[in-house]
């Protein structure tokens, strides 16, 4: 068989075995390995449509086709696989298929205890996972009626918000290498590791920190910490600065960012969306304003807002963020007091029946935990509500009309991890 | 807590509330019936005196008995977080409307609801599975899908009343049902 042959139909039976010659059936047989099922890497699903939009989206009109982007594509951000349906090189619709990574822990979760359950959330979003563990955490003391030390609070805002930084820092690095700048993203790994090495010395780990705990956090701050603090502190408002300089300034850049999938606040509200994707469409909702927690309504600080909406916007108002975050840094610092870091807790948690809710303002959006207890020392439902997941779903309203190649700007755009995405 | 928010609540809805209007640190509870979802949610994103824009989140919950479904809400009318709780949904064929003719974003979460606890929402363009493979048969989040191995070691495993076994209306003929525990 030659690779002129056309590429029979995808049941067996229909193969055709003509000319296979003397190696017909055998394992060697050229046509076993090139006519096999390449199954749910097929763009379009072997069975029938189960919804309305599903047979929508996979009936091809006149000069259309089917591309799949992934599993495997390096700026998806993990493992996602989009379908995306071209006219010529426009976008014309997508449908993300999600569950390469999910790990269903939420159900983990309802089979561990209290305290276990803090070490599941961690490795939702790895690249911001104090978030992750904060609104599980919060949503707990809620339940137990704890009362978290003041000092605790101060940490857990000053750890988040570096860590904050340091997801800001790598969303400009993946975005810039997403449209092809391969230099941004060597910049703000040396900002990122700078903060994970200091959460490090602070946490004992570079990336799953499972630091909060209930009624607390797991250690004071330390020496090595706060010397290190104190280094990045003087040279970071340069650092990000020179950062930015990279990217604001590039004319190729901003002319492809600008214009590119806007949404309009009315839309994003619709969607569901949060966090800097919605502020970047003009609406000023930030769950530390909006619904304080911890010690924020100590602290001075802004929500930057932009009016475009675009993939522009999404990115410049980042930037204003990490100068935010660098300002609730100094003030924690300025402001710490002194005193425990742990409430006194019992072992073994056993919360009366009851149900709590916890938001929090993470650097992709409300990250949020809904826990239900029915009394005994293991969550009874415990959901976990994730941005990315929202925000994923958003860009097959921003996509239409776009550029294949534009995809990715897109998504880079709206930072989702899929680590969070499919939980 | 809000307290004057707990009143409107109470005098709108008086005639869809099937339970008190619980308040506890920052959060505002209210219990419906799975009808009236379209109703409560449309008045509560449209009238004036309540403006719940913002769709925190969307949750199904299986008791055992009875499944629910509960959307978390968010408005500059009042502090609290308002839990608005669709209850009693038949655990043998749980339904409930939509939002997403408010909500588009809701679809996805709808899904993820589907896909876990298998309850339907109608009026949903694209009610399919989301993280499973479409083959998948079971609902993993309901309380009768149990985790053997995990399960069996916790000190809840066979002491709680919801993990007793229960074959899902649309399981397999052959799968296995193992009671766990005590």
């Amino acid at each position: 068989m030659t690779a002129t042959t056309p590429r029979p139909a995808r049941d067996a039976g229909a193969r055709s075995h003509d000319h296979a010659g003397s190696f017909a059936g055998t394992p060697d047989d050229p046509r076993v390995q090139l006519d096999r099922d390449l199954g749910v890497f097929e763009p379009i699903p072997p069975y029938p449509p189960r919804t309305e939009r599903e047979s929508e989206f996979y009936t091809l009109r006149d000069g259309e086709m089917f591309i799949n982007m992934g599993p495997q594509h390096p700026s998806t951000h993990g493992v996602l696989r989009v379908v995306l349906k071209l006219d010529g090189e426009k976008v014309v619709d997508l449908d993300p298929v999600l569950g390469y990574l999910h790990r269903g822990v939420e159900k983990l979760c309802e089979n561990a205890d209290y305290h276990q359950a803090i070490c599941y959330l961690d490795p939702l979003e790895y690249v911001s996972s104090l978030f992750c563990e904060w609104p599980g955490v919060m949503a707990f003391e809620k339940l137990l009626d704890v009362q978290v030390p003041r000092r605790a609070e101060y940490i857990r805002v000053l750890s988040a918000e570096l860590n904050r930084v340091a997801s800001h820092a790598l969303f400009l690095g993946w975005m810039a290498l997403d449209l092809g700048g391969l230099t941004p993203i060597l910049w703000s790994f040396i900002e990122r590791d700078e903060i994970v090495d200091m959460l490090a010395s602070l946490t004992g780990q570079r990336m799953l920190f499972n630091y909060f705990r209930i009624g607390g956090v797991n250690g004071d701050l330390n020496h090595e910490f706060m010397s290190r603090l104190g280094d990045w502190m003087g040279k970071a408002t340069e650092q990000i600065e020179a950062g930015n300089t990279l990217l604001n300034e590039n004319e190729i850049f901003v002319r492809r960012m600008r214009g590119l999938g806007s949404i309009d606040s009315k839309a994003a509200l619709r969607m569901a969306m949060s966090g800097p994707n919605l502020r970047a469409t003009g609406v000023p909702f930030d769950v530390r304003r909006a619904h304080p927690y911890s010690i924020y309504p100590e602290l001075d600080f802004d929500i930057p807002t932009r009016s475009e909406g675009d993939c522009l916007a999404r990115y410049l108002l980042r930037m204003d963020e990490v100068k935010q975050s660098l300002r609730i840094i100094d003030q924690c610092l300025h402001q710490m007091p002194d005193g425990p870091v742990m409430a006194k807790l019992p072992r073994l948690l056993r919360p009366r029946p009851g149900r709590a809710y916890a938001g929090i303002e993470g650097p992709r959006g409300q990250y949020a935990a809904y826990v239900v207890s029915d009394g005994t020392d293991q969550p009874f439902r415990m959901r976990i509500h994730d941005p990315s997941f929202i925000h994923l779903q958003a860009v097959g309203l921003m996509m239409p009309g776009h550029l294949v190649a534009d995809t990715m700007a897109v998504m880079a755009s709206l930072d989702p991890i899929m680590g969070g995405v499919d939980k | 807590m809000d307290r004057a928010f707990k009143a409107r609540l109470e005098r709108r809805f008086a005639d869809q509330l099937t339970g008190p209007v619980r308040q506890r640190h920052d959060e505002t509870e209210i219990r419906i019936g799975p009808g009236d979802v379209t109703q409560v949610i449309t008045a509560l994103h449209d009238e004036p005196e309540f403006r719940f824009e913002f769709l925190a989140d969307l949750a199904g919950v299986d008791t055992g008995e009875v499944m629910q479904v509960v959307y978390h809400l968010w408005s500059i009318t009042t502090a609290d977080w308002l839990r608005v709780i669709a209850d009693g949904l038949s655990r043998d064929d749980p339904r409930v409307p939509s939002v997403t003719f408010m909500w588009k974003g809701a679809e996805w979460m709808e899904r993820e609801a589907y896909d876990m606890f298998g309850i339907t929402f109608e009026g949903n363009r694209d009610l399919r599975r989301i993280y499973l493979p479409p083959d998948y048969q079971s609902f993993p989040l309901r309380k009768d899908f149990l985790l053997p191995d995990d399960a069996a070691r916790s000190p809840g495993g066979g002491v709680r009343p919801m993990e007793r076994t229960h074959i899902p209306q649309n399981a397999p003929a052959t799968a296995p049902v193992r009671r766990v525990g005590g």
